[in-house]
């Protein structure tokens, strides 16, 4: 009603129910069993062509209703200057129920096994090696239901459901000190703990530590190299991925003068899927209430789409993607990457290690980064040289960088396995996502060293 | 919506902890908070939104038989909401392990006011002076140079307020405000688009410059356009804020915890006494600076804020404690116990971390440097290695100096070393002190860091 009377374009209301575990272990210490409940509602309007948000942390009636004046008097004020008025590209209204059916939900596992679950992981870690002096386990797990309305007769019910885990270890011997990391994250539930048994987590990352302990520096300059799927992954989210998120291809990024033409070699091709069953960065609806779907940016080296929500979409004249997403009820949805990979071509990794006499394979990243002119930088957490085609010694704090644009040019062959990694993006909000490829070979990039 | 006072926060967390000492808990803390932001939003060269967000919340850590356990409820107005919080803390606690080495909440001790936290002025502003204040910024970023163009930013004004109350008689509250703007552009010139360049001004006080904040991200933008190639060699760096903080926080800010430093997560540990930089560093950790963005009366478990001694002429003196790593080596707190809000338990932070001015003004620093590079942004600072120092970052981009002057910028450019080693070879520091965060610095030189061009 107070849409009406302030004339509200368009109205959304995000209501959520959200119940959060935490646990946090040093050293098989638990520093603190966490618990927590939070409901809040996100309102949403556009007047005269300006966006008003109003968040508050409450389902009480009186609170909402001044919290949608508060909104349209918030899109007013933000109106006063505009030159080009938002609008919001056409979608179908959806009226759904989505229920997650999970093997092991994890409200329903009690407190006692999850600390238990952590402290085997903990004990994998310390046991490994005598080398490696700590380790910190965080886990989370988030259930909840999300309830979407908007003024065009959209209304969706859907389940929340996340479990994560991050474990790092760092090892120490002879005043060298290394450190690695692993995450762990499924929406399909509890059930992942199955797969990623606390001890095959536990000695990954104790042995990579260990391993880094007798690695070499990199010499810095320009190599030919290996990236492994994890890299991949890094790789096409940081150096690709944001870059066609359609808000930041429209502030000036590099890629909306390049639809349709070809930025990469003919072995790249790139996807960005809400659809895959259980995978972190999955969901059935977006936060506008569009249907996630598997989103083709690249096709054989050629730009085919771009990441939408409605807003942009109007702009390009495209078809939303599924890709608006808000982290909880505190924030507005904005253009997020979902599950984004590469696809497999048909190399063996000894096939791309062959040719090459001196570079480097990297295996496991640390850490990335983008800029919208194209500049990326991956680091590195595990690393071999590669030496007369063979994969040699390891190296350690390494880290690549280059020109987006430049580098997926020399792309110049991709294997045919395939892994999908768990991990958190952060863009003023975090949002949980997968990415990951296959091998691929990189006939150059630049090679941060310190030797 | 209006605030919640003081003695209704107080009440509140009050109420919490009797009500959890009733149900049988040891111990018991509730940090109530409350948070008002109100915003807009520029993208794309205009002002497209405006938000506003409260946020209340109660977290409460109890202890029994020594295991600890934390519940949080952001439904503070219903009192069954909240005992079901205390509750859920209970049992959590109840499911954890007990922890040997835990010695206790804080003790009660008198705390020094904020100073210069809190303006009236902050919380009456509406959405419409934030339209005028985000208008001054983009007019003075498009008079500055036709080829800007500015690709979001936006300016806010928040008040955040807590509430502390232990079993051991602490209890405290304390309010304060902040107003930011900031500006991200990037400038165009044919098919030439430089990387993003940013700039912001955030206080306590209702006095930020937005004209200021329009007219450097549009200079800095503008001054990318100009690029040329550099060579892979060893060379001379001025680094601003924002290359510090990006450094800092992920290595030495983290070598300075005394948690990791217990933990043998440190490069300092055994460190106290010894020389860790050159003898023009000189670093505090001042939860009380005045208009500090970290300023408060208290931290994150109510032990007081206060001023402490890291670094002194490249010493290192003293690491930052929360309650529980200093009482595990019978020390006192520092007032390092930082939460984010009430969804989090307490973990050692610093506040304020200063790095204390020199006496050279940053134009003449800059005119000192024969050859080297001015660094602003860096990418990948987070992928440092955060025990060893080790970095192996991206500058985006890196401005060339020459005979005192920005010749032109560079792309691509990564520097690669050990914050460690870089900190020993600080030769002077400017006078230009500025707050960002939690770091407040002026700009450094540093000899001979290892530079690999493109």
């Amino acid at each position: 009603m107070a849409v009406q009377k302030f004339g509200a374009e368009y109205a959304e209301v995000r209501a959520q129910s959200l119940s959060k575990t935490m646990l946090t272990l040093k050293e098989g210490r638990v520093e603190a069993a966490k618990q927590g409940i939070e409901d809040g509602v996100a309102l949403r309007v556009l007047v005269n062509g300006a966006w008003g948000f109003a968040s508050v942390g409450s389902l009480d009636a009186v609170i909402l209703t001044s919290a949608v004046s508060d909104a349209c008097k918030m899109a007013k004020a933000a109106s006063s200057r505009l030159k080009t008025p938002i609008k919001l590209a056409e979608t179908k209204t959806v009226e759904d129920r989505v229920h997650v059916k999970p093997k092991k939900n994890p409200s329903e596992i009690r407190m006692e096994d999850k600390i238990k679950t952590a402290l085997s992981v903990n004990k994998a870690i310390l046991g490994f090696d005598k080398r490696v002096k700590s380790c910190t386990i965080d886990y989370l797990d988030l259930t909840g239901t999300s309830y979407f309305v908007n003024s065009e007769g959209t209304c969706i019910e859907q389940d929340k459901l996340y479990v994560w885990s991050r474990v790092t270890a760092s090892a120490v011997s002879k005043g060298v000190f290394t450190f690695s990391r692993e995450e762990i994250g499924s929406t399909a539930g509890y059930e992942v703990f199955d797969i990623e048994t606390p001890e095959l987590i536990g000695a990954k990352v104790a042995k990579r530590a260990v391993e880094q302990l007798a690695a070499k520096s990199p010499k810095g300059g320009t190599f030919p190299v290996v990236l492994g799927p994890n890299v991949v992954g890094v790789f096409v989210h940081e150096a690709f991925g944001h870059l066609a998120e359609a808000d930041l291809a429209l502030s000036g990024g590099v890629l909306s003068s390049n639809l349709g033409k070809k930025i990469a070699s003919d072995v790249v091709t790139f996807y960005d899927d809400g659809t895959i069953s259980g995978a972190f960065g999955s969901f059935k609806y977006d936060d506008e209430g569009v249907p996630a779907q598997k989103t083709l940016l690249i096709n054989d080296g050629v730009v085919t789409g771009l990441m939408h929500n409605r807003e942009t979409a109007q702009k390009f004249n495209a078809e939303p993607t599924g890709n608006a997403r808000a982290e909880d009820f505190r924030v507005e949805p904005i253009i997020r990457m979902r599950n984004t990979f590469m696809a497999p071509r048909d190399h063996s990794l000894e096939e791309l290690v062959e040719g090459i006499r001196a570079g480097y394979y990297f295996k496991s990243f640390r850490g990335g980064q983008a800029n919208i002119d194209g500049t990326f930088q991956v680091g590195i957490q595990e690393a071999y040289e590669i030496v007369n085609g063979e994969i040699g010694g390891p190296i350690r704090n390494a880290s690549i960088s280059g020109n987006t644009l430049e580098t997926l040019f020399k792309v110049d062959a991709a294997g045919k396995d395939f892994e999908l990694w768990p991990g958190r993006c952060g863009k003023g909000q975090t949002a949980f996502i997968c990415d990951g490829g296959p091998h691929i070979r990189l006939k150059e990039v630049t090679v941060g060293g310190s030797a | 919506m209006a605030v919640l006072e003081k003695d209704a926060m107080l009440y509140l967390a009050e109420n919490a902890v009797n009500s959890a000492l009733a149900k049988g808990a040891a111990e018991a803390e509730a940090y109530v908070y409350e948070g008002q932001a109100t915003s807009v939003g520029i993208e794309r060269g205009q002002i497209t939104k405006s938000n506003r967000i409260i946020d209340r919340g109660l977290g409460m850590r109890v202890s029994v038989n020594k295991a600890i356990g934390f519940a949080y409820t952001n439904i503070i107005g219903s009192q069954s909401a909240i005992e079901k919080a205390i509750v859920k803390a209970l049992s959590a606690a109840r499911a954890s392990k007990p922890d040997s080495d835990w010695n206790g909440l804080p003790e009660k001790k008198p705390c020094a006011s904020a100073e210069k936290t809190f303006d009236r002025k902050v919380l009456a502003l509406r959405p419409e002076d934030l339209v005028d204040t985000a208008s001054v910024m983009l007019d003075a970023a498009a008079n500055a140079d036709k080829r800007v163009f500015p690709i979001e930013g936006g300016a806010g004004a928040a008040y955040v307020a807590n509430a502390i109350a232990n079993s051991n008689g602490v209890a405290g509250f304390d309010k304060g405000t902040v107003i930011e703007c900031s500006l991200a552009a990037i400038a165009k010139e044919g098919s030439k688009v430089t990387p993003v360049c940013f700039e912001f001004n955030a206080e306590r006080s209702c006095n930020v410059n937005a004209g200021w904040v329009g007219k450097e991200a549009a200079r800095l933008a503008v001054s990318a356009l100009k690029t040329k190639r550099i060579e892979t060699k060893n060379t001379k760096l001025i680094l601003t804020q924002f290359a510090l903080q990006d450094l800092l926080y992920f290595t030495l800010i983290n070598a300075v915890k005394a948690d990791n430093v217990q933990r043998g997560q440190s490069a300092f540990k055994g460190k106290i006494g010894a020389k860790i930089a050159s003898e023009n560093v000189t670093i505090y950790d001042d939860g009380l600076f005045q208009g500090g963005l970290r300023t408060g009366a208290f931290d994150g478990e109510g032990a007081p804020h206060q001023k402490t001694l890291l670094v002194e002429k490249g010493v290192l003196r003293n690491f930052l404690y929360d309650n529980y790593a200093a009482k595990k080596e019978g020390r006192e707190s520092t007032g390092n116990a930082a939460r984010a809000g009430y969804l989090s338990t307490p973990s050692v932070e610093a506040t304020n971390f200063h790095i204390m001015p020199g006496g050279t003004a940053a134009e003449e620093l800059m005119s000192e440097v024969d050859d080297g590079l001015i660094i602003y942004y860096l990418q990948g600072a987070h992928s440092s290695n955060p025990v060893s120092g080790e970095f192996s970052v991206v500058a985006t981009p890196a401005w060339k100096i020459k005979k005192g002057e920005i010749v032109h910028c560079s792309r691509g450019v990564m520097l690669a070393g050990n914050i460690f080693e870089v900190l020993k070879n600080v030769s002077a520091i400017a006078s230009n002190d500025r707050k960002m965060g939690q770091l407040i610095s002026p700009w450094m030189l540093v000899e001979n860091v290892k530079v690999i061009g493109k």
